[in-house]
């Protein structure tokens, strides 16, 4: 059995007007067995970008705080917080450096970039597991469930949708996707980012 | 498709021999499950075998062709064999892969057309039929687990109509308005495909015949396995016609400029 | 030194003849109150290889069943052989068509049949019920069955299931207060789920793309065809007068 499937779990970033939205599942197995129906999978790495670390969970809490630390150098000597896609960067370098003995982790990235005349831009990308970069213009996915995420997705997911559209559509999309996977579901968490705030929800889902 | 003949039908398995390069009398046996199993000889990996084969429409019918080739693995043993083969007044079979297997399935159609003239109905077998009667064969045989190792392409031309569709030992079948088998399924596929689609009321017989040749020639460069002497094919309201044997020309001057592949100077 | 007989007889190694292979491809049906919408894609690859741009693997039965084969296309249209024969020795038989729910109790048996030399192919059934209602039966390779309102089946089996999970029995939706979903959906509405879903599936799979058919099985005194001349290219296949009518809507897929 593969590696990426040991503790289960899938991530999803989806792009809309002046926002983005990141949504995940919340179980945590061992193999075919439920652990925990509560098991965070997205973290904030600054107000304005959020991240998505579905794979290996012993490999999520490394990153996690790996992440933490670099992200921390970098505002100590930038003095100034990290933009999207820099991080995004940040994130495949730090893969890319264990590319013959990698963390097994697909990173996804949502956040929304500062622009030249102070507005905002939304981004999102996801990596593989050595850090192959994917800027998507629409969503990304990762986890066990992807291919079913790919499949729902690609059917709901319109441009330029509204926040609350956008989290309906994310919803939507992780939900029945992860209802398909037997190593996803047990609950999912969305957070919508938009300029002036972050709507975090958790879901009612199914719990089979 | 695979396009070692060697592989055909069998699982992929790159992690050992990833190339086909066991030579075939080297060539692990399968082990025998059957106490008395020596006394059934099953076609499991082919012996003398027959690269690519191509078929394309064009405006008059169908033009098929095929090299003389048949390899005993990497040796080039017979140079002189016909891999394309006139089943009755409207159809010509392109064999590839075992060249013994293929003279059988020509043994059962010569029966099979015999049978049927005998009847004396009326009725000939055209290109459909035979393309149907193969790939019943094919798939029966592949049942039994005892496979024809060939991939057939059969062109055809009947009541006006044109017909090429492929058949292969495990019983696949399909038409197209192009076909190729083996190495020519990722060479001369793509250039068929470019030359033909959407052309094939329109091509004349002497444009088919230079897209064959131009396809052959790239297989030639490129297929080990392959040899510049050829047959041509055409199925038409006139009926059908093979070609003798030609020989493709070839330009090997840029060879020159590549150390390691033309004469060395120094 | 080496012991020469120590050393086990050259293994054999893991190179059988396989009698199958998979040829790509997806399938899709989904039944409405009294008609039925049988689709398939038309290509046939194997490997990163594209045979051809149009192989069905949708097959009309009888004027009441529409059955779609997915998996090995060898054995595929040789199941449809056999059960096209065996239905056409009913007939004689019988003077009339199989039902479909008998049809789908054939098709157990004859897959079962073959329990250990299994067919490799996803069959979908779709048609109309004896009691003139839409029905969708789905099969695994050896034969297990059940009775469905709609099943995706094939190399994107998992990308389209759950959108139709969603789309038509509407999981995770919750009906506005006082109200409830529909149980069956009209046949404009599924028409557009499933081109929806074909073209979602050729976007993200590669094996899936080409073409599309779609069979519409229609009770016949449906009047489920109003509201749907806006879809284009409509062929009415019917072989009788008395049973249910039958029609096939061919469309382009991307073709990359």
């Amino acid at each position: 059995m593969s590696i990426m499937e040991y503790n289960g779990g899938s991530v999803v970033a989806m792009v809309g007007k002046d926002c983005v939205a990141i949504a995940s599942d919340l179980r945590l197995g061992n193999q075919a067995l439920g652990i925990s129906s509560n098991f965070q999978k997205i973290f904030p790495v600054t107000d304005r970008i959020y991240v998505g670390l579905p794979g290996l969970a012993t490999d999520l809490s490394t990153l996690r705080e790996r992440f933490r630390f670099r992200v921390n150098m970098y505002t100590i000597k930038e003095e100034r917080e990290i933009e999207p896609e820099t991080f995004a960067r940040l994130v495949s370098s730090t893969l890319y450096e264990h590319r013959f003995g990698p963390y097994f982790i697909e990173p996804v990235i949502a956040g929304l970039s500062k622009t030249p005349s102070g507005g905002v831009e939304p981004f999102i990308a996801a990596t593989d597991l050595i850090g192959c970069l994917n800027f998507a213009k629409d969503f990304v996915v990762a986890g066990t469930a992807s291919a079913k995420i790919f499949g729902v997705a690609e059917g709901l997911w319109e441009p330029n949708l509204e926040p609350e559209d956008l989290f309906e559509t994310i919803s939507q999309t992780l939900m029945n996707a992860v209802d398909r996977d037997a190593f996803s579901g047990w609950g999912c968490m969305v957070h919508v980012i938009t300029k002036d705030r972050v709507i975090t929800r958790t879901l009612k889902a199914r719990m089979d | 498709m695979d396009h070692f003949p060697t592989n055909w039908g069998r699982p992929r398995n790159d992690y050992q021999d990833a190339y086909g390069t066991y030579p075939i009398h080297q060539r692990p046996r399968n082990p025998s499950t059957d106490a008395f199993s020596d006394a059934v000889k099953r076609t499991q990996q082919p012996i003398v075998t027959g690269t690519s084969v191509l078929g394309i429409k064009y405006k008059d019918g169908i033009m098929l062709a095929a090299d003389n080739l048949a390899s005993y693995g990497s040796l080039a043993r017979f140079k002189d064999i016909q891999r394309l083969h006139a089943a009755g007044e409207s159809t010509v079979i392109a064999a590839s892969g075992d060249m013994s297997d293929f003279q059988y399935i020509q043994q059962l159609l010569e029966e099979l057309m015999i049978e049927e003239f005998t009847e004396q109905d009326g009725h000939a077998l055209g290109p459909a039929e035979i393309h149907e009667y193969l790939s019943q064969v094919l798939y029966a045989r592949r049942s039994k687990i005892n496979p024809l190792w060939n991939s057939l392409i059969v062109g055809g031309f009947k009541d006006g109509k044109k017909f090429l569709s492929y058949v292969d030992l495990l019983g696949t079948t399909y038409s197209a308005s192009t076909i190729a088998t083996g190495y020519g399924a990722y060479i001369a596929q793509p250039l068929l495909r470019k030359a033909v689609e959407g052309y094939e009321d329109v091509l004349t017989e002497e444009q088919a015949l230079k897209i064959m040749e131009d396809n052959l020639r790239v297989l030639f460069y490129r297929d080990a396995r392959s040899l510049n002497k050829f047959q041509i094919a055409t199925i038409t309201a006139d009926g059908v016609r093979i070609s003798e044997a030609r020989q493709l020309d070839t330009s090997w001057s840029f060879a020159e400029g590549i150390r390691g592949y033309g004469a060395q100077t120094q | 030194m080496l012991d020469m007989h120590s050393v086990p007889q050259q293994q054999p190694q893991g190179r059988q003849f396989n009698p199958y292979t998979e040829n790509g491809g997806t399938i899709l049906a989904i039944a409405g109150a009294d008609f039925s919408v049988i689709a398939g894609d038309t290509r046939q690859s194997e490997g990163y290889s594209i045979q051809t741009r149009y192989a069905p693997k949708v097959f009309r039965l009888t004027d009441k069943a529409v059955l779609a084969v997915n998996g090995f296309a060898a054995d595929g249209n040789m199941f449809v052989k056999k059960v096209r024969q065996r239905l056409e020795w009913y007939r004689h038989a019988h003077a009339k068509d199989m039902p479909i729910r008998a049809i789908a109790r054939l098709i157990q048996t004859m897959l079962y049949a073959r329990r250990f030399f299994p067919y490799y192919v996803y069959n979908i059934l779709g048609g109309i019920e004896e009691d003139g209602t839409g029905a969708v039966y789905s099969f695994d390779p050896v034969g297990s069955y059940e009775r469905e309102t709609c099943r995706a089946a094939g190399a994107a089996q998992s990308l389209v299931q759950p959108f139709l999970d969603n789309q038509i029995y509407f999981k995770n939706q919750t009906p506005a207060a006082g109200t409830s979903f529909p149980s069956h959906l009209p046949l404009s509405t599924v028409l557009s789920l499933v081109i929806d879903s074909f073209t979602s599936a050729t976007e993200r799979h590669i094996e899936v793309g080409d073409g599309l058919e779609m069979y519409v099985v229609l009770a016949r005194e449906s009047t489920a065809l109003q509201g749907v001349e806006g879809i284009g290219g409509v062929q009415e296949i019917t072989m009788t007068e008395e049973g249910h009518r039958v029609f096939v809507i061919r469309r382009e897929l991307k073709k990359d």
